[in-house]
């Protein structure tokens, strides 16, 4: 029988095989001692965690490691989850870490989490509670312990910045089981002076030692101070609730002074500017109202002042002349309007107008004259009436009617006793 | 005069540069520009004094015993 020989890609796939479809492997939860730590310039982890008698290589990629709470240091006692499988260029089977927390504190962890989302949700952290940090401040206040390494970087921060703010100190425990009440206590003592913004924090320590800034009377204190909080807690990657409520939060109590105060230098520059500023607006002003007042001491008629005389006059002048043309045209119309009708034919002959209507007249009293029926009673012709109607038609008359016979000067009643009608037609 | 020493440095610039922006704007008149220049000119000094003469940095410290210097130990 002939030996198969398996190529190493091969044999490793199929262990990462083995690897990768075993359900107990997909989600483990490890607990070691973090050793031979190594930061990545991408962001990734790279350690072994080990106990006693055993290690395994671990892996964090940068998106989970970001969200660590804490800095991991070699030594550290960790509690991991995340997946075993095999990185097939080397052969070695290692964890793949989705979550690491500190070993023991494990409870704190879900109480900063609890209270974190408990004060999220009362909206403690908006945006739109938060006030502004005034750029130059006369006094700071700040609450830390008097004696550290956390109140000497703040000072000499200031003093090194902008020696003319002036600092006021409360000091307060910092750790340790009345620090969250002293805490409490202190940023109301400040709220009863005149400052311009708060300081409160802590120079770096173990979860622990930072926790009083993770209690709750801590956040609402910070929260209802009527000064400008900003927060200073541990070094750049502790995040307590402190931090999250405080208006501004500073990545250590150095940085919290850098925001804070200004550079005297930057403020020293700019108030010259504001002086340059100043001088060229006013200068700028002065010259332009001097470039006009020039322009007007310059302009023509402030220098020939009898111009507007002149020209007046000619446009008096001129009005003169059209009223008087205008005039004169309207008596020449005149005049040739009253020629006309003088020599006009009826003015001329004014019987004329009546001439005409006496002959259309003695016409008319002609033709009225032959129209009227009683003037044919003249020429011997009568009317004949029935009950007053006058007869045309000889049908309309029966024999024995009464009919009236009207004549030129007075009429006669007869009854007729024959009739004969034409048979024309 | 304790009133006007009082006044803060950011409200004096803040007030200075609302001048300058005003003159700038070049909608005022000579009298009031000159006014406005004079004042400006003062806070310019206020704010020049304050921050040219070399004071030593106050530092203070606030406990049971009342308000007293604070002096970090170097």
């Amino acid at each position: 029988m002939e030996n198969k020989y398996l190529e190493v890609t091969a044999l490793t796939r199929y262990l990462k095989h083995k690897f990768d479809s075993d359900p107990n492997l997909k989600n483990v939860y490890l607990k070691g001692e973090i050793s031979n730590l190594k930061f990545h310039t991408t962001g990734h982890l790279y350690f072994s965690i080990k106990d006693d008698n055993s290690k395994i290589n671990a892996i964090m990629f940068m998106t989970n490691a970001k969200k660590l709470l804490f800095r991991p240091t070699d030594g550290m006692k960790v509690l991991v989850t995340g997946r075993i499988s095999v990185y097939e260029q080397t052969g070695s089977y290692q964890i793949y870490i989705d979550e690491m927390l500190e070993d023991g504190v494990g409870n704190l962890y879900i109480a900063f989490e609890q209270l974190k989302e408990k004060l999220n949700k009362e909206g403690l952290f908006n945006k739109e509670h938060k006030r502004p940090i005034p750029k130059i401040p006369k006094r700071v206040g700040v609450i830390t312990a008097s004696t550290g390494a956390a109140i000497k970087d703040i000072i000499s921060t200031i003093k090194r910045r902008f020696p003319l703010c002036e600092t006021y100190l409360f000091p307060s425990l910092v750790q340790g089981d009345g620090a969250k009440d002293d805490i409490v206590k202190k940023i109301a003592l400040a709220n009863t002076f005149d400052l311009d913004v708060l300081i409160v924090g802590r120079g770096g320590g173990s979860i622990e030692d930072l926790w009083p800034f993770n209690e709750e009377i801590v956040a609402r204190a910070i929260y209802n101070s009527k000064i400008p909080v900003v927060s200073a807690v541990g070094h750049e990657i502790d995040f307590t609730i402190a931090d999250y409520v405080a208006d501004l939060r500073a990545p250590t109590p150095t940085g919290a002074a850098e925001m804070v105060v200004p550079n005297i230098n930057d403020v020293i520059n700019h108030v010259d500017q504001l002086k340059i500023r100043l001088n060229e607006s006013i200068n700028k002003k002065i010259n332009y109202l001097k470039l006009y007042l020039d322009s007007i001491k310059n302009s023509f008629v402030i220098k020939n002042p009898l111009i507007m005389y002149d020209n007046k006059k000619q446009k008096l002048d001129l009005l003169v002349e059209k009223i008087n043309k205008a005039i004169l045209l309207k008596v020449e119309n005149k005049r040739k309007y009253f020629d006309n009708l003088k020599n006009s034919y009826i003015f001329k002959n004014p019987d004329s107008l009546y001439k005409e209507d006496k002959t259309i007249l003695k016409n008319i009293l002609e033709k009225l004259e032959l129209l009227n029926p009683l003037s044919i009673l003249k020429r011997g012709y009568t009317l004949t009436y029935i009950n007053e109607t006058i007869i045309t038609d000889i049908k309309k008359i029966n024999i024995n009617d009464q009919i009236k016979t009207k004549f030129n000067n007075g009429y006669i009643v007869s009854q007729v006793i024959g009739k004969e009608e034409n048979n024309e037609r | 005069m304790k009133d006007k020493e009082e006044v803060k440095f950011e409200e004096n610039i803040k007030e200075l540069e609302t001048i300058i922006n005003e003159l700038e704007n070049g909608n005022v008149d000579l009298e009031e520009s000159i006014e406005k220049y004079t004042k400006a000119m003062k806070l310019v000094a206020v704010c020049d004094k304050k921050l040219k003469t070399i004071e030593k940095q106050i530092s203070k410290i606030v406990t049971d015993n009342g308000i007293e210097d604070f002096k970090i130990e170097e």
